[in-house]
């Protein structure tokens, strides 16, 4: 999907372009005072519109500052940054209206101030008229089921809840791209979902872009159209979804149940054992499906009883902590 | 379940201007104001509570000063004082802590996300302090005039004051961006800004005038102190008789109209150069 009005960075204004990524960021880089390496390393991404883009790494890894150089919040030391094709630098007030974010760690919203004073203070922020504010913070607030809780304190509501206000905040102007920033971090399984059904409405329904990062590999797997892995500050996999499974698919696990103790035999190279109440469990990886095959042969040669045979597939998470655990990409 | 009904069946915001329009300045200006109101009514108690405490602390620093008795010649002059301190402590307060809390609470990042510039909000913010520090100042005011007139005394008004009290308002608005741009970057400011209120109680010339200090104390305080032009022109012409044009103590007339420029216009390049430094060094939402 791509946007249909968009502005090449330095043009001034909109002009009919046929597809311009909704997020571009180029050569990102940002070394903060007295560090000896940077926590942005060179980063490059390009994120279509309407899709939701996966944006993982461990903690420190450089996410948040990419997030935050995106949304303006902090300056990069070189690089360029394009929201629907509008620097984020140098033209500022264009980009600012393309975005909403929810940011990691924070409260996003006023909680001395109920849900009502808050959507109507960042509409007016977003440089929204009070009266189209306030449209838009009803038709937010009763679709969050908060209507009738509007003028409650923030501080008051659950975390659930709150988080509700801070997403309905990022969403009051009606913002073509939205960041959310591990927008589930704290919240049970009940409010995660709820966010989770959130960021599928408003990709599939609403044509939004997303950029999400989040630690819950279950999330991005269900949601994201595309994952980016960052890991000390270089980006290390940018792929769809799909193609991010697949490819580490080739490397497929496999997992040999038989009865009782295992038999002494060398297991192959990658494969380890271990025991689970009556069964001993062999798995590991292979590059060719013929070697598992050739050790089911042993396994029966040694007289020992298999009970199955399974194709592992990795799951994100496999493929994330293998990514991330695996040397550098320079 | 969940449902975000769309409002209108695109993805991109109607309007999209390289800069906003003067409407919508005013308005992030106003928004700004109404929001720092509300954060004000909804810490009422602490208002009310200031309301009583400050003008007590008047009270008895002029039973102090008088040795156990409210004596005539303290009240009007330690009045004038109390009231310029009140409105200081109040006003750079509340501003300063406009910012620390919102680093604190993670807020401030969010109020960048705007296509509005920052000097919009910050107005907001000041003007939100100012409206903010009144009732505090109003109330020893109040309670101040009400001892004088209680003890047969009289309060004098002169409409020529007004200009010393803008004078006040402003260098202290100058202040308070001093401080709200330093606490941007370096994150334990907070105990300059209790500590300046020591400095201000003391060579302000609020209890004990200028003219009355080492004439370095006064030549410093004349310089640095918001109050301190402002209040020396109050007492001159409330008490001393002067007029604006003659004033007797103190740098003259034009002192108390350079001096709030000079620190509001080192205010707003100070915050706008540490707004740049905190941009660089990411510590906007670091607390």
């Amino acid at each position: 999907m791509s946007t249909q009005t968009q502005a090449p960075a330095g043009s001034g204004r909109p002009e009919a372009v046929t597809t311009t990524p909704a997020i571009e960021i180029s050569g990102l880089t940002k070394t903060y005072g007295g560090a000896d390496t940077p926590s942005v390393d060179n980063v490059s991404l390009s994120v279509p519109a309407g899709t939701v883009f996966g944006f993982l790494g461990p903690n420190g890894a450089g996410k948040t500052t990419t997030i935050k150089i995106l949304s303006g919040l902090l300056a990069a030391s070189s690089g360029k940054t394009l929201l629907n094709g509008y620097d984020v630098t140098r033209q500022r007030a264009a980009a600012m209206q393309q975005f909403g974010a929810v940011l990691e760690g924070s409260r996003n919203v006023y909680w001395t101030l109920s849900a009502w004073q808050n959507l109507l203070y960042f509409g007016r922020l977003k440089g929204m008229t009070a009266a189209h504010a306030a449209a838009r913070a009803e038709e937010l607030l009763k679709g969050l089921d908060l209507w009738e809780r509007r003028e409650e304190s923030v501080g008051g509501y659950s975390r659930g809840m709150q988080q509700k206000v801070a997403v309905a905040a990022a969403l009051i102007a009606d913002p073509p791209i939205v960041l959310l920033d591990e927008p589930t971090i704290g919240l049970d399984v009940e409010a995660t979902r709820t966010v989770m059904e959130w960021i599928r409405t408003l990709s599939r329904e609403r044509g939004k872009t997303v950029l999400l990062t989040t630690h819950q590999m279950n999330v991005v797997e269900e949601l994201c159209d595309r994952v980016a892995v960052i890991r000390k500050g270089k980006v290390i996999a940018d792929m769809s979804t799909d193609q991010l499974l697949s490819q580490f698919r080739e490397r497929d696990a496999y997992e040999v149940r038989i009865e009782g103790d295992l038999p002494e035999l060398s297991l192959p190279p990658n494969f380890t054992a271990r025991r689970v109440d009556d069964t001993t469990i062999v798995s590991g990886r292979v590059s060719d499906p013929q070697e598992v095959y050739t050790l089911v042969d042993r396994l029966r040669d040694q007289r020992a009883v298999v009970q199955s045979l399974a194709q592992v597939q990795p799951d994100l998470e496999d493929v994330f902590m293998g990514l991330i655990k695996g040397p550098a990409h320079d | 379940m969940t449902t975000l009904t769309p409002t209108a069946d695109r993805a991109a915001p109607a309007n999209i201007a390289q800069r906003p329009g003067a409407a919508t300045y005013f308005n992030g200006f106003r928004n700004e104001v109404h929001k720092g109101l509300l954060n004000f009514r909804a810490g009422w108690r602490e208002v009310v509570i200031q309301m009583i405490t400050f003008p007590v602390f008047f009270l008895l620093l002029v039973l102090f000063m008088g040795r156990g008795q409210l004596r005539d010649e303290f009240l009007l002059p330690g009045l004038l004082g109390m009231v310029s301190l009140t409105f200081i402590h109040e006003q750079v307060n509340r501003a300063f802590w406009s910012y620390l809390g919102d680093m604190q609470s993670g807020v401030l990042e969010q109020t960048y996300l705007t296509p509005l510039p920052s000097w919009t909000l910050i107005l907001g913010r000041q003007v939100a302090a100012v409206v903010s520090a009144l009732p505090s100042a109003l109330a020893v005011l109040l309670v101040g005039v009400i001892t004088i007139e209680v003890r047969g005394g009289d309060t004098p008004f002169d409409v020529q004051i007004l200009l010393p009290v803008a004078s006040i308002v402003l260098g202290t608005c100058g202040l308070a961006l001093i401080l709200c741009g330093l606490t941007l970057v370096y994150k334990r400011i907070q105990i300059i800004t209790q500590f300046s209120m020591a400095v201000w109680f003391i060579a302000g010339g609020t209890f004990v005038p200028l003219s009355n200090m080492p004439d370095v104390t006064a030549f410093l305080s004349r310089l640095l102190v918001p109050i301190a032009p402002g209040l020396e022109a109050i007492r001159d012409i409330l008490v001393g008789g002067d007029s604006l044009l003659g004033l007797t103590t103190g740098w003259g007339l034009w002192w108390v109209i350079l001096q709030p420029v000079v620190l509001i216009g080192i205010g707003v390049v100070l915050f706008g150069r540490l707004e740049r430094v905190a941009k660089r060094r990411g510590t906007l939402g670091r607390y």
